[in-house]
């Protein structure tokens, strides 16, 4: 097409126009440009029908050709219901005591956030990139760093910009994610961070003086003002070294490979007071 | 014209890659189409095209990935040439050595993902070999399979071509 001398020159040329427009952004991070909000809510559009027409021909399968197992799935989810309805009434049970406790003793009560149900749409086009669109956005209340929960845990927040009917979710399992988070058994606060070659998370800024055994429970301890506090991040599975070095390995409780019904949290998020300084 | 079909082949890669990046949710699988999409323009091509592809198709991915502008466009303009000149250089001609160009240059993206990346964060990234040879596995195998089709198609098309102009000749006469 051109020769030699042309297409180096040209090599160059992209390259540099690259290179000006990284630079341009990079000491700029925060926060998506109007280029941005506007791509993702295009491609939302696009990742919506997409969805819906993979789940329809999904559907078509399961709902027409694979009903051989489920008379007694059937029965299955029957048993599974009954179980659950009776540890919700144990469950109810205690919450009438922990009411009546908070009010004998004058306590601030707790208060269980509402929530959204949305979809998972469409995974990052980029590789490495660990975020995901949901189906719901500003039109539903959802809004930047919400957080994102289902059955099992914690799956992350809202990013960005939400467009009306859809919003991008960055995994706690990505490069630049965390959470605040309490151990279970001593009570200790520390810091959740993801972007780890073997998909579990890491919790740092935890005391040395701390004993902590493998399989303690992580949760969320609502001290960064995104997640409620008392949500399962994951299990303590390993604790290498020890003193200031220690490595305190969490494997997630959220299979994130297999997200498809999620929960947005919709309590107002607390960051921006707690940067304002209204809170301590 | 040529212009036209390198763009519509990257487009079609970034189409393809947004639309099965629903099964890629948490590293689930890890494959570039956009990649595979710019080496297949680059060695039909040559390198300016595959330069061209690789601005196209990775300037899309960064706007519509939400990551910084300009950063896989650099990488895929800068393998997107490089593919593009070793084709030509060597004649790659045969399907399975076109996709062990897709396999070197996916090597070299990933690998020159990981040396940007660490010069905007000043620190080394940690590197998901796993991830990243199950993403030269995919692409490789993707990329096989289009240098396979554009070798094979054109033929088998002429002969169903010709065999049912043949069996319409009988008929007739």
């Amino acid at each position: 097409m051109l020769s030699g001398r042309r297409t180096v020159t040209l090599l160059v040329v992209l390259c540099l126009g690259h290179v000006l427009l990284i630079s341009a952004q990079v000491p700029v991070k925060s926060g998506s440009s109007a280029l941005h909000g506007a791509a993702f809510g295009t491609l939302a559009r696009f990742q919506r029908t997409l969805a819906a027409v993979t789940d329809g021909i999904g559907g078509l399968w399961s709902h027409y050709f694979g009903l051989r197992n489920a008379a007694r799935e059937n029965d299955q989810l029957r048993q599974q219901v009954l179980d659950l309805e009776g540890q919700l009434a144990a469950e109810r049970a205690r919450g009438a005591q922990v009411t009546s406790l908070e009010e004998a003793l004058a306590l601030q009560k707790s208060v269980v956030p509402p929530t959204v149900a949305a979809r998972v749409i469409a995974g990052n086009p980029v590789t490495g990139v660990m975020t995901v669109s949901l189906d719901r956005g500003t039109a539903d209340g959802v809004l930047p760093n919400m957080g994102v929960i289902n059955g099992r845990g914690v799956i992350g927040r809202v990013i960005a910009n939400p467009s009306g009917t859809a919003c991008a979710v960055q995994l706690l399992i990505d490069r630049t994610a965390a959470a605040g988070a309490t151990l279970e058994g001593s009570g200790t606060h520390g810091l959740v961070a993801g972007g780890f070659t073997d998909g579990n998370l890491r919790m740092t800024l935890v005391s040395s003086a701390v004993t902590i055994a493998p399989g303690e429970r992580v949760m969320t301890s609502g001290q960064d003002g995104i997640y409620p506090s008392g949500f399962l991040i994951g299990r303590v599975v390993q604790v290498n070294g020890a003193g200031k070095n220690r490595e305190i390995v969490v494997e997630p409780a959220v299979d994130f490979g297999r997200l498809d019904v999620v929960l947005v949290v919709l309590a107002s998020p607390k960051v921006a007071e707690i940067k304002a300084g209204k809170r301590p | 014209m040529r212009t036209t079909r390198v763009i519509g082949i990257v487009l079609g890669s970034v189409l393809l890659q947004v639309a099965l990046s629903r099964y890629a949710v948490g590293g689930r699988f890890s494959f570039d189409l956009v990649l595979v999409g710019v080496v297949f323009a680059s060695l039909q091509t040559g390198a300016v095209a595959g330069m061209i592809a690789g601005t196209v198709g990775g300037l899309t991915l960064d706007i519509l990935s939400g990551t910084v502008v300009g950063f896989g466009g650099l990488l895929k303009t800068v393998v997107g040439c490089a593919s593009g000149a070793l084709g030509t250089q060597f004649v790659v001609a045969k399907a399975h050595a076109r996709a062990l160009i897709v396999a070197g240059a996916t090597l070299a993206h990933g690998l020159m993902g990981a040396g940007l990346q660490a010069v905007i964060d000043q620190t080394w990234p940690r590197m998901a070999w796993t991830a990243m040879l199950e993403q030269i596995v995919i692409n490789t195998v993707v990329g096989w399979a289009a240098f396979l089709a554009t070798e094979s198609l054109p033929g088998a098309l002429a002969r169903s071509r010709s065999r049912s102009r043949s069996t319409w000749s009988r008929r007739q006469w």
